[in-house]
């Protein structure tokens, strides 16, 4: 009944009820967590999508929107509920240049908007590394990050409004397309509400003038712990580059052994990818400053880009660097932690005890300019011993962060995968306070549910029919949540 | 005043029914719609600093600790926050906050949204809860920082704060231009700026009115700011001196920027797409009335407004504008956002701000015995 009324109004071929036919949509991009949806559907049109929202709502059925899927949190699953797909949403409604900003459809994925302002001379700053697929509305949804953040911001600080459909079926519209507007922020508490509060019907970003020079670095370590330092030392300096990367050695390995080969110096333990952008004059001079501060912290030497092409090279060798990791084993588990910069060396120092503690690979390559740290050791899942040992190791490493006055996630979000950390940095007090927002936005938490927030932090709420708890769920716990849990069809 | 004080204060006023009226220094009490309140919370003795790392570019702060004081604080070590509301500098960081007020270095640096961590605040149930952190990039749980920014006190009492800095620029240099010639002159030269490679720190344009109260002349002006390191300012001020003659300021006219309202009777902003702000420009400007001091900062597409209290101009102006900004294209081609008004005007010209459906569930939830600041944001 449910799959038919959803067919008629979304067309039969963009229903999927069969359980190998929803394989596909069990996991997003952090393999380690399997949910089996129970059915999924994928409306073409905002018509449709309203449509679809407002079935489920009159139904009672709790559901999960879902972008491109590349969610590093778990986020987009659904446990055996509806995933409502929105990636044939993918209009570029319009394109304002003179005023710089667009409004998109929230399936359009963020790199075609990138190629489509960019003949104007305009960009769009969030870059995920998974910009080639992952969509706006899901960027939306997580607050999505991206190398070039540290100069420019996330998500967050491009977003300027939206129409949203709540999970009631009711439409509203958030922020402001013309300019800035009072009252409260609604635009700023839904963006990061990874799929809680409802979805995103259109979204209008705010586009940057590409800049006049800009200059890309790559500066090489004998060491982990010298990079750490000249990282520590150019945030200091006061310069803003626009992205600052760090890859440790065994990251340069594994991508120069794989297609996405950037020229790496193999032999280095670790690299610095540091973009400078501007006005020429100043890129000149703050290159220089950079270059020197690079020197004096023990680089072996300081290439430059020449063009473009070699530019691009050294950047997909970064943004390449998690699919790199597939040559080393079946599955990978990536972390998220930001901590105080000032803090990187010694917290790269631990992670390193740690990994030797436990015997497993870590890999790191992350934003090291903004302290946002990307830990991750590719394993086998299918080998329950070393399994616990990566669980333990990436806990370990969580703890940490935490204790160094760190955050959990930096840009992929909480989802399922960090939930049961969520106690650790925040109070009974603030949870609640979140899960009251979460209550005004969908008051029967049927977007997203049991997601981000532990159920049980929520004070006044008991749950309805179809949540996580009123089923029983087992909420993830760092322990539980194991990557190594074997999934049933 | 701590954080279990100012939580006893709220529990307090639930207990009595008697609900409270929010401030910081209480700098601009006159701001916002007029509060029900018999009975008042100050921030004012809750100051300093909580953690100060230069190397992480981060601040904490206590909630009433004075904007001037985060200044001489950060400057010490070379940095600052960039954040220059109109206003006092004695004025509080929990209160910009709490206003989400801005200034011309927004339009560069960001709004007081984009530059915030974290927050600590107390709920109307006299509940502490902690909001974002102390790192450059969170997206733990649902954004509450975003939230209490700019709700005016009526969801929270804002305790302490986590602000992000940045360094000081190694020179900061301001030029104004004069805009007193004709106005397609005028245009021509805003936009020359606004669409050119050159990337300020603060663009403002001021009325002559306005120009005169801060000693820069009798004419329209358009004053520039420029920052960074010596090379990229130099090409900057070479480059403008293509588009008009500059004459250089002393950096420290942006004191007297902040303080351009002097003794107001109401002043609002008009909020418009950029271009639509820039095409109008030169018109508002040269609309000179001696008791209205007009400030447009192009880039961001904000109009704003000052009345005197010694004019009688009781917005009409501020109507008028607004009406010639909307006029173009038709449609709700811009935003309004009264700020100061006389009492008595409130309930004809901004009821409410908070009046939808979500804008109440929330303030149900954080503030379910409307103790907080009631009705500065309408109902």
């Amino acid at each position: 009944m449910v799959v038919e009324r959803l067919a008629e109004i979304v067309g039969p071929a963009h229903v999927l009820s069969r359980q190998s036919e929803l394989l596909v949509y069990n996991s997003d991009g952090l393999p380690g967590y399997r949910r089996q949806p129970r059915l999924a559907v994928f409306p073409g049109t905002r018509e449709e999508t309203i449509a679809v929202v407002r079935f489920l709502a009159a139904a009672g059925l709790p559901f999960v929107p879902r972008g491109a899927g590349t969610g590093l949190s778990g986020g987009a699953l659904a446990d055996d509920i509806v995933v409502v797909g929105l990636h044939r949403l993918k209009k570029i409604i319009s394109l304002d240049v003179e005023n710089r900003r667009a409004t998109v459809e929230p399936g359009v994925v963020n790199l075609r908007l990138n190629r489509h302002v960019s003949p104007h001379g305009l960009l769009y700053a969030p870059d995920p590394s998974s910009e080639a697929a992952c969509t706006i509305g899901g960027n939306v949804a997580e607050n999505a990050g991206g190398p070039h953040c540290l100069k420019y911001g996330v998500t967050l600080n491009h977003v300027l409004a939206m129409t949203v459909i709540l999970p009631s079926g009711e439409i509203v519209e958030l922020g402001s397309r013309v300019g800035e507007r009072d009252g409260y922020d609604l635009r700023g508490a839904f963006i990061g509400s990874e799929g809680c509060f409802g979805l995103a019907l259109d979204i209008t970003v705010k586009l940057t003038p590409k800049p006049q020079a800009v200059r890309t670095l790559l500066a090489d370590f004998t060491s982990v712990d010298k990079a750490a330092h000249v990282t520590s030392a150019i945030i200091a300096s006061g310069i803003v580059p626009a992205a600052l990367e760090f890859m440790d050695g065994a990251t340069i390995r594994v991508v120069e052994d794989s297609i996405y080969a950037a020229g790496y110096p193999r032999d280095a333990e670790a690299i610095l990818l540091i973009e400078l952008d501007g006005l020429e004059a100043g890129v000149v001079a703050d290159q220089e400053t950079v270059r020197r501060i690079c020197l004096d912290g023990g680089a072996r030497q300081v290439r430059v880009a020449r063009d473009d092409a070699e530019r691009m090279k050294l950047w997909q060798g970064r943004k390449k660097a998690f699919g790199a990791m597939g040559r080393l084993a079946p599955h990978l588990i990536v972390q998220d932690a930001v901590i105080p910069r000032t803090k990187l060396p010694e917290i790269l120092a631990t992670i390193h005890a740690i990994s030797e503690k436990y015997s497993v690979m870590v890999c790191n390559v992350f934003h090291a300019g903004d302290g946002n740290l990307h830990p991750n050791i590719a394993y086998s899942a299918d080998d329950p011993a070393e399994s616990e040992r990566v669980h333990k190791a990436m806990v370990e490493i969580m703890q940490a962060c935490i204790a160094a006055g760190g955050s959990i996630t930096g840009e992929h979000g909480v989802g399922l995968d960090k939930m049961g950390y969520m106690e650790s940095i925040f109070s009974d007090a603030s949870l609640n306070a979140m899960c009251e927002l979460r209550g005004v936005f969908d008051p029967e938490h049927r977007s997203n549910p049991g997601k981000v927030v532990p159920v049980h932090a929520c004070k006044e709420w008991h749950g309805i029919p179809g949540s996580a708890k009123s089923r029983g769920e087992r909420e993830a716990s760092p322990l539980e949540a194991e990557p190594s849990r074997p999934f049933a069809v | 005043m701590s954080t279990d004080r100012v939580a006893a204060a709220i529990r307090d006023s639930v207990a009595t029914d008697r609900p409270l009226r929010i401030s910081g220094r209480g700098m601009w009490l006159d701001a916002g719609r007029p509060v029900r309140a018999n009975a008042s919370l100050s921030l004012r003795d809750d100051t300093g600093v909580v953690s100060y790392v230069p190397g992480d570019l981060t601040l904490t702060v206590r909630a009433g600790t004075p904007l001037a004081e985060i200044a001489d604080v950060t400057s010490e070590r070379d940095q600052w926050l960039p954040l220059d509301p109109y206003g006092s500098p004695d004025g509080t960081i929990g209160a910009t906050l709490a206003t989400a007020s801005a200034g011309p270095l927004a339009s560069s640096f960001g709004l007081p949204r984009d530059l915030l961590l974290g927050l600590e605040f107390v709920n109307g149930r006299g509940e502490t809860i902690r909001a974002g952190g102390k790192v450059v990039k969170n997206v733990a749980g649902f954004d509450l920082s975003r939230l209490l920014t700019g709700s005016w006190g009526t969801l929270g009492v804002i305790t302490e704060v986590t602000v992000r800095l940045y360094a000081r620029p190694a020179v900061d240099r301001t030029f104004v231009i004069d805009l007193g010639g004709p106005e397609k002159q005028v245009t021509s030269i805003v936009r020359a700026i606004v669409t050119s490679p050159l990337a300020p720190y603060a663009l403002l344009l001021l009325s002559a009115s306005a120009a005169r109260s801060i000693g820069v002349g009798e004419s329209p002006v358009c004053l520039i700011r420029f920052g960074g390191n010596e090379a990229v300012v130099r090409a900057q001020v070479s480059a403008l001196s293509q588009i008009s003659r500059p004459e250089e300021l002393e950096t420290k006219i942006w004191l007297a920027v902040r303080q351009l309202d002097g003794k107001s009777h109401s002043s609002i902003r008009i909020s418009s797409l950029p271009q639509r702000v820039v095409a109008h420009a030169a018109r508002m400007l040269h609309d000179d009335m001696p008791f209205i001091r007009t400030s447009i900062d192009p880039r961001r597409g904000i109009l704003r407004i000052v009345v005197q209290s010694d004019g009688d101009g009781h917005g009409d102006r501020a109507e008028s504008a607004d009406l010639r900004v909307t006029g173009e294209n038709g449609g709700a081609a811009s935003e309004v956002i009264f700020e100061k008004l006389p009492r008595e005007v409130w309930p004809h010209v901004s009821p409410s701000v908070v009046g939808d459906g979500l804008s109440r569930g929330i303030k149900t939830a954080y503030d379910p015995h409307n103790v907080l600041n009631p009705g500065i944001l309408g109902d």
